[in-house]
C-alpha cells in the first residue's frame, strides 16, 4: 500500500512575539481540522514522531554567524529534524511521500545566518536536500516552491549548485515581500537556468497558478529528471491571506499539489491562520494521501475578483518566452585583491535584509568557474548593523580535485585573518569553524 | 474486605481480599455464551459467609467482563441509526464506516462557530422515514435507537441537539443518543463510539440487573463495579457500557501493580489459554494509549491503557507438517520465525487457537504447556504424557529423546520469539509517541531497559527464556494463577475532566461528558481558568465518590487568539485527572 508520512509539529509553546504571526496560534486550527476529520486514522497515513536535527546537519547547509551559539534554534532545529524524519522515511521505502507539517518555517533563510529572515533562521528544505545527498546519495533534487512570497533563502544556498532546481513561483516582487524573484535571477556562472522564477501578477487565482505550474515548471523539472521533488508548500496564495492576493482557493492547493506530485512537501508560510490553513493542510495532505480533497470547502467565501482566462495565459507565456532569452552578465573578480587561487572567479555584490531582526548584510560571492563541477564558493559577509564579518568557503558536492584544493587554499588564506571562518566540504562531509584564528570544534556541546 | 471477578477467554477467577492479602481464589471454566451465570459460578467457588468473611463485610465487588467485547466483535448489537451532520471536507467514504448512515445539512467550524443551519426540509423528511422505520423495528420488539452526530459537535453541540430534540418531538418513544457526549476529537471515532455504547446498552443493562439481582439474593450487599478499559473501576449502574471493553488484558497488568513498588517501571506478560496480553508500567503509571480502543472494525475514542495481544498462550496447539516451508512473502515479521525447521522434512508451528487443555493435563493435543513441561520448565501437567505429546510430533522412526527435546526447544523459542517481538512494538510505540510542544521533544524518551513481569499459568516457564531473549530479568509475579480477579478487586478508580475553553466565544466544554456552558471570565484568563476547571472537576469528582485531593492537574496550553494585532481572547486546554492505578497489595513484590 501507498503511504503518505506526516510529522505534525504545530510548536504549542513557541512564538516570535505575543501578536507575532508565527505563533503558538498558528497551526491550532489545522490541528483541529485534520484531527477532527479523522485524517490520522486513514489507513494510509502513517505518523511520524519530531526529532531534533544535529548542528552538524545545519552547518553542511548554511553558516550561522558569527556563531551558532548566538541564534536561538530550539524551535528552527526541531522544524529541520521533522523535514529529516520523513527524509529518511521516504529513503527507506516506509513511505510514498510526505508532509513535513510544522513550524516556524524556512525558505527566506539562506546560505549565510546573521539572524531571523521572514519568519525564518534555518532552511528546513535545504538541509534536508544536502542531508539527502550526502547520507543516501541522491544526485540531482527539484524544488518547487509554491509559498506566495519567493524562495529567497532556498535560492540563495542552491544559486550556484547546477544539481538542484530551484523554481519558485510567487506574487510579483514588485509587490510583495521579499521584492525579489525576478526571472533573470537564473543562476550561477556553473548553474546558470538551475533557478527558475516565475513572479506572477496578483489576482489570478487558481487557474492561472495551476497554468504557470503545468507549462512551465513542470516541463522545466521533467526536463532536469531529479531523483526527489520537494514541494515548499506556502499557503499564502489562498485568497483569505492578509498580505498577498493571489486568489487560490483550498481544492486549488489540492490540484497544485496533484500536480507536483512532491516526495516530500514541506510546510512554509501562510498566516491566514483561520481562513486558510486549516483547509488547505487539509487538501494537501488529502492530495497526497490519493483522497478526494473536492469536499474541503472554506466556509469564508472569495469575495475579490479572480483575473483569468486568455490575458492571463498569455501574460505567462509572454514571460515564460522571456525567461528563456535572458543570457548572463558576470563580472569577475580581481584575484590579487581578494587573494583567489588559480582560475576565473564571478563575483557578486548582495546586500541582504533581515527583517525580523532589522539587520542589514553586505555579502560578496566569489564563485570558480569550473566546468567540471558546482565550482567553489566564497563568500566574505559583514554584518552592518554590529560591525562583525565572517567568511564562509564552500566545497561543493562533487567537486572537482582543482575547485577542492582551491577551497582548503582559501580557508588556509583567511582563517588567520578572518574574524570567523567556515569551510563546508561538502564534497567529503566535513566542517570546520575557526574563530580568532583558532579552530574550534562546535559539535562537543552540542552532541 | 473485596471481591474480584475477571472473566477470561478460557477461565474466570475470583479472588477474596482482606485488609490487603488474598484469603481465598476460584477458577472456573468460562462459558461464553452464558456470563452470568459464569460470574455466579466465580462468585460461588469463594466461601463467602464463612465465619472469617461475613458477608456485611464485604465492600466491593468488582467485575473485569468480556461482555461488551464479545458483542461487539460478534455483531450482537442493538439496531442504532446513525446520522451524520458531516458539513464539508473530506469524504465520509475515505475512512471505512463499519455500520451504514444517514447524512444531513448543517455545519460547523474548527471552533465551533455555526456555517450552515440545519434543513429543516432535510429534518421532516428524516422524521418520516424514521417514523416509519421505527415502527416496524417495534412490531418485531426492537427500540427506536438513534444517534447524531455531528462533525465539530466536540467544540459546540448546539446542531447535535436541535436535531435531537426535532426527533424527540417527532417520535416520543425515541432515545436519542449524541456524538458529543463523547466529546474528544475525531468525529468518525466518536460517532462510532457513540453509536457502540447505545447498541450494548440494553445488552449491558440486562446483565448488570440480574447480576445484582443474583448478588443480592446471596446477602451481599455491596456495590457492584465494573473494570474499564482505561484501568478505572466504576460503580455498575454509572459506566458508559462501551467503556467496559478489552477489560482482561487491563486487569491483568493492575494485579501486577498491586504487588509492584510503587514508582517501578516494567513490563507486564500476561500469558493465558490462546493469547499473551502484554503492557506497560512507567514509574508506576500504566501506559494509556494514545489513540481510543480499536475493536473489531470499530475505531473508537473509549480511552485505553496501550496494552498488545500476541495470539500465543499455554493451551496454544502446535502443528507439525512434513515437507517443504511454506512461508509466504510479504507476511509480518511477527510470523515470520513462526516455522522453525526440526528436521529437513519437519515443520513445527503454533496455531492461534487451543483445542482444550494441554495434552499433559489430560487433553488431545500438544501444546506449548507440554513443551513447557517436558523441559522441567514448568511443575504441573503430567512428564510421561508431555512426553508422549512431543513424540506425536514427529514419525514414528525420529522419537528419540535429543529429537523430542530438540522440538520442545523450539517451540518455546517460537513461543518467546513471538511476546518478545510484540513487547519490542509497544515500547517502539511508546517511543514514537507524537509530541506537540518543544519541552517534549527537548525530554525524549530515554532508552530504559524494563524488567519484565510474569503472570497466567505456564508463565513461569517461559520467564528465563525471555528474559534472556530482551536482556533483562524477567520473573513470575505473586498469585500468577489469578493475578487478572486482583487486578479487577484492587483497581482504583480513573477520572479525567478536560477543558476546551473559547472566551472569544465565551464557551467552554467539558470532553469527557459533552458538558458545555458560557464563560463569564477574562479574555486572557491565567489562574482563573486553572481555578474553574479544578472546581468544576471537583465537583464532578465528589459526585462520582472520589478523592478529590488526589486529582492532579496537567500543565494548561493557552493560545492567545490575535486579530490584526490586538488579542481578542484564548483558547484554553487544561485537563485534571487521576491517572489508572491499582491499590497495594501487603507484602507485595516479587518472590525472591
Amino acid at each position: 500500500m501507498k503511504k503518505t508520512g506526516i510529522v505534525f509539529f504545530p510548536a504549542f509553546d513557541w512564538s516570535l512575539g505575543e501578536t507575532h504571526p508565527e505563533r503558538e496560534e498558528r497551526l491550532l486550527y489545522t490541528q483541529e481540522q485534520i484531527f477532527e476529520e479523522g485524517v490520522m486514522d486513514l489507513p494510509q497515513i502513517k505518523q511520524y514522531s519530531p526529532a531534533v536535527a544535529d548542528l552538524r546537519d545545519v552547518l553542511r547547509t548554511q553558516a550561522l554567524f558569527p556563531n551558532p551559539d548566538r541564534h536561538d534554534l530550539d524551535a528552527h532545529l526541531i522544524a529541520v529534524g521533522c523535514s529529516l524524519v520523513l527524509g529518511k522515511a521516504l529513503m527507506a521505502k516506509e513511505i510514498t511521500n510526505g508532509f513535513v507539517l510544522v513550524r516556524p518555517p524556512g525558505h527566506h533563510s539562506g546560505t549565510v545566518v546573521w539572524g531571523n529572515r521572514g519568519f525564518c533562521t534555518l532552511n528546513n528544505e535545504a538541509i534536508l536536500v544536502n542531508y539527502l545527498r550526502t547520507y543516501y546519495g541522491l544526485k540531482k533534487i527539484a524544488i518547487v516552491d509554491t509559498d506566495v512570497h519567493h524562495g529567497d533563502g532556498t535560492q540563495d544556498i542552491f544559486y550556484y549548485d547546477p544539481n538542484v532546481l530551484c523554481i519558485s513561483i510567487h506574487q510579483d516582487g514588485r509587490t510583495l515581500y521579499p521584492g525579489t524573484g525576478f526571472c533573470e535571477e537564473k543562476g550561477g556562472p556553473n548553474s546558470w537556468g538551475s533557478i527558475v522564477n516565475i513572479p506572477l501578477p496578483p489576482g489570478i487565482g487558481d487557474e492561472g497558478f495551476l497554468y504557470a505550474l503545468e507549462k512551465w515548471a513542470m516541463p522545466a523539472v521533467r526536463e532536469f529528471k531529479p531523483d526527489i521533488i520537494i514541494n515548499s508548500a506556502g499557503q499564502d496564495n489562498h485568497f483569505t491571506d492578509p498580505l498577498a492576493s493571489m486568489n487560490v482557493t483550498a481544492r486549488g492547493y489540492g490540484k497544485i499539489t496533484e500536480m507536483i506530485s512532491p516526495d516530500l512537501a514541506v510546510l512554509e508560510g501562510g498566516y491566514s491562520i483561520q481562513g486558510a490553513l486549516p483547509y488547505v493542510n487539509l487538501a494537501i495532505l488529502l492530495a497526497l494521501a490519493g483522497e478526494d480533497y473536492s469536499g474541503v470547502i472554506e466556509s469564508q467565501k472569495m469575495k475579490r475578483r479572480v483575473l483569468g482566462g486568455e490575458e492571463v495565459r498569455a501574460y505567462i507565456d509572454k514571460l515564460h518566452e522571456y525567461y528563456k532569452q535572458i543570457e548572463p552578465r558576470w563580472r569577475y573578480a580581481q584575484r590579487q585583491e581578494w587573494r583567489l587561487p588559480a582560475g576565473n572567479w564571478v563575483i557578486r555584490e548582495r546586500d541582504i535584509y533581515y527583517d525580523t531582526e532589522g539587520i542589514r548584510e553586505q555579502r560578496y560571492d566569489l564563485i570558480r568557474e569550473c566546468r567540471q563541477c558546482g565550482g567553489t564558493v566564497f563568500i566574505s559577509t559583514s554584518n552592518l548593523n554590529t560591525g562583525e564579518k565572517a567568511v564562509l568557503v564552500k566545497i561543493p558536492f562533487e567537486a572537482c580535485p582543482a575547485c577542492e584544493q582551491a577551497g582548503y587554499d582559501l580557508a588556509e588564506q583567511y582563517k588567520k585573518s578572518a574574524p570567523t571562518l567556515l569551510l563546508q566540504n561538502q564534497l567529503h562531509n566535513r566542517i570546520s569553524f575557526w574563530e580568532n584564528g583558532k579552530e574550534v570544534n562546535l559539535f562537543a556541546t552540542h552532541n | 474486605m473485596k471481591i474480584g471477578i475477571d472473566v477470561g477467554g478460557t477461565y474466570t477467577d475470583a479472588v477474596l481480599i482482606d485488609s490487603g492479602q488474598v484469603r481465598q481464589t476460584g477458577k472456573v471454566p468460562t462459558k461464553q455464551d452464558r456470563l452470568l451465570d459464569t460470574v455466579l459460578e466465580a462468585l460461588d467457588s469463594l466461601d463467602i459467609g464463612a465465619k472469617a468473611f461475613p458477608r456485611e463485610k464485604v465492600e466491593n465487588i468488582p467485575v473485569s467482563t468480556t461482555l461488551v467485547t464479545n458483542a461487539i466483535l460478534q455483531n450482537r448489537l442493538s439496531a442504532v441509526e446513525l446520522i451524520l451532520l458531516p458539513g464539508s471536507g473530506m469524504k465520509l467514504d475515505s475512512l471505512a464506516w463499519p455500520v451504514p448512515y444517514r447524512v444531513l445539512g448543517g455545519e460547523l467550524d474548527y471552533r465551533g462557530r455555526r456555517v450552515a443551519d440545519l434543513d429543516s426540509h432535510e429534518m421532516q423528511q428524516l422524521a418520516e422515514i424514521l417514523k416509519e422505520k421505527f415502527l416496524q423495528a417495534k412490531q418485531q420488539g426492537e427500540k427506536a435507537l438513534a444517534v447524531v452526530s455531528g462533525k465539530f459537535a466536540h467544540r459546540n453541540y448546539i446542531l447535535e441537539q436541535q436535531l435531537a430534540a426535532y426527533l424527540r418531538k417527532e417520535i416520543p418513544d425515541l432515545t436519542v443518543a449524541l456524538g458529543s457526549e463523547w466529546g474528544q476529537t475525531n468525529f468518525f471515532r466518536r460517532s462510532l463510539t457513540a453509536y457502540l455504547n447505545l447498541a450494548t446498552r440494553d445488552l449491558f443493562s440486562d446483565f448488570r440487573d440480574k447480576l445484582t439481582k443474583a448478588v443480592r439474593a446471596r446477602g451481599l450487599n455491596a456495590p457492584i463495579k465494573i473494570l474499564k478499559a482505561d484501568g478505572g473501576m466504576q460503580q455498575a449502574e454509572n459506566i458508559r457500557p462501551v467503556e467496559s471493553v478489552y477489560s482482561g488484558p487491563v486487569a491483568s497488568l493492575l494485579g501486577v501493580l498491586a504487588q509492584s513498588q510503587p514508582e517501578e517501571s516494567y513490563i507486564v506478560v500476561d500469558v493465558g489459554g490462546t493469547t499473551t496480553d502484554i503492557g506497560l508500567v512507567l514509574s508506576g503509571r500504566p501506559l494509556l494509549s494514545s489513540k481510543g480502543a480499536h475493536i473489531g472494525n470499530f475505531l473508537t475514542n473509549v480511552p485505553s491503557l496501550a496494552v498488545r495481544s500476541v495470539a500465543v498462550g499455554g493451551d496454544s496447539v502446535i502443528l507439525s507438517a512434513a515437507g517443504k516451508q511454506t512461508t509466504s512473502e510479504g507476511e509480518e515479521n511477527i510470523n515470520i520465525e513462526e516455522n522453525i525447521n526440526i528436521e529437513e522434512n519437519i515443520n513445527i508451528s503454533l496455531a492461534d487457537y487451543r483445542l482444550g487443555p494441554a495434552y499433559c493435563l489430560g487433553g488431545n493435543n500438544p501444546t506449548t504447556t507440554d513443551a513447557l513441561r517436558y523441559l522441567g520448565l514448568i511443575d504441573f501437567g503430567d512428564y510421561i504424557r508431555a512426553e508422549e505429546a512431543m513424540a506425536l510430533l514427529l514419525p514414528e522412526d525420529m522419537r528419540e529423546i535429543p529429537r523430542l527435546r530438540n522440538v520442545a526447544q523450539k517451540v518455546l523459542n517460537l513461543m518467546v520469539e513471538k511476546i518478545a517481538l510484540t513487547i519490542e512494538a509497544l515500547i517502539k510505540q511508546w517511543k514514537e509517541e507524537p509530541a506537540y510542544k518543544i519541552w517534549q521533544v527537548l525530554n525524549p524518551q530515554h532508552d530504559y531497559i524494563f524488567p519484565i513481569k510474569l503472570s497466567g499459568g505456564g508463565a513461569g516457564g517461559i520467564a528465563e527464556a525471555l528474559g534472556q531473549r530482551m536482556n533483562t530479568t524477567a520473573g513470575l509475579a505473586k498469585h500468577s494463577m489469578v493475578v487478572n480477579a486482583i487486578g479487577a478487586a484492587m483497581a482504583r478508580p480513573t477520572f479525567s475532566w478536560t477543558l476546551n475553553l473559547d472566551t472569544n466565544l465565551r464557551r467552554y466544554r467539558i470532553e469527557e461528558t459533552g458538558e458545555q456552558g458560557e464563560w463569564r471570565g477574562s479574555l486572557r484568563p491565567h489562574r482563573e481558568v486553572e481555578q474553574f476547571l479544578k472546581d468544576l472537576a471537583s465537583k464532578q469528582a465528589k459526585k462520582m465518590g472520589l478523592d478529590e485531593s488526589q486529582l492532579e492537574t496537567e500543565p494548561f496550553d493557552y493560545f492567545p487568539l490575535i486579530e490584526g494585532y490586538l488579542t481578542v481572547g484564548q483558547i484554553v486546554r487544561g485537563r485534571v485527572h487521576l491517572p489508572p492505578g491499582a491499590f497495594q497489595l501487603q507484602n507485595s513484590g516479587l518472590p525472591a
